[in-house]
């Protein structure tokens, strides 16, 4: 959701800025994007299709999640002369070392997800076990990288509850970067 | 007359091309944020008890 929002502002920024200065808008001029299709259809698959999920063991879906990020890092690699694209290449590697380090999955302490879900059904979810989307529950101190891990949260009394890691602040910080800022000459974005 | 219905298709085709290429690379930064990126939220059905 943080990173649909990093999207659609950065998005809405570049085309406010575009037509306040009456010119067409640009969208970056990415390259190699059938990498990205390919890249993300094993994630689709393996994590959003519930059916599908259930199925696949833990340690397939780490060695998928693995191959797909590879291959995402390499596309950001290919393009990282747009502007924007090395923070967010930044933000792609951090995730991926320390999700690399911890068995293929994001970590997540019992204490950050606690925020998330109630208690009663964090309790029949053991320390290892996989957790959300990408998350695997970890104790801080089982945890490599840990300052890595997803262990940022909003404001107690923010609506919305979501955790997040450096990487992934990167990851928005860039991919907004990529989309406001236009290459017009004189542009301030 | 024939120009100028020749200069409105040819106005919508650029326009719908412009439209398709946005969206187009809009989706792929899309999925490549989602495809690096690992916030949660513990939404939906996606706990495994």
């Amino acid at each position: 959701m943080i990173l649909l929002v990093a999207v659609a502002g950065g998005l809405c920024i570049g085309i406010g800025v575009a037509r306040w200065r009456g010119l067409p808008y640009q969208p970056p001029a990415l390259q190699y994007l059938w990498l990205v299709f390919v890249a993300f259809l094993p994630q689709f698959v393996i994590l959003y299709l519930p059916n599908v999920r259930q199925q696949i063991p833990d340690l397939w879906a780490a060695a998928l999640l693995t191959a797909s990020q590879i291959l995402l890092l390499a596309f950001a690699w290919l393009n990282r002369k747009l502007p924007g694209m090395k923070i967010l290449l930044l933000g792609a590697a951090l995730n991926f070392t320390v999700m690399a380090a911890n068995g293929g999955f994001m970590p997540i302490s019992p204490q950050t997800a606690s925020r998330l879900v109630p208690q009663e059904i964090l309790q029949e979810i053991p320390p290892g076990e996989r957790f959300g989307t990408k998350d695997i529950l970890l104790h801080p101190e089982d945890t490599r990288f840990e300052w890595l891990a997803d262990r940022f949260l909003p404001p107690v009394w923010s609506p919305y509850q979501v955790a997040f890691s450096l990487g992934d602040v990167f990851i928005a910080l860039g991919v907004f970067w990529l989309l406001a800022r236009q290459n017009h000459s004189g542009s301030f974005l | 007359m024939k120009t100028t219905f020749n200069r409105l298709v040819l106005s919508l085709t650029s326009v719908n091309r412009q439209h398709i290429q946005l969206a187009f690379i809009v989706l792929t930064l899309t999925m490549l944020v989602l495809g690096v990126g690992a916030p949660e939220d513990a939404g939906g059905n996606t706990l495994r008890k």
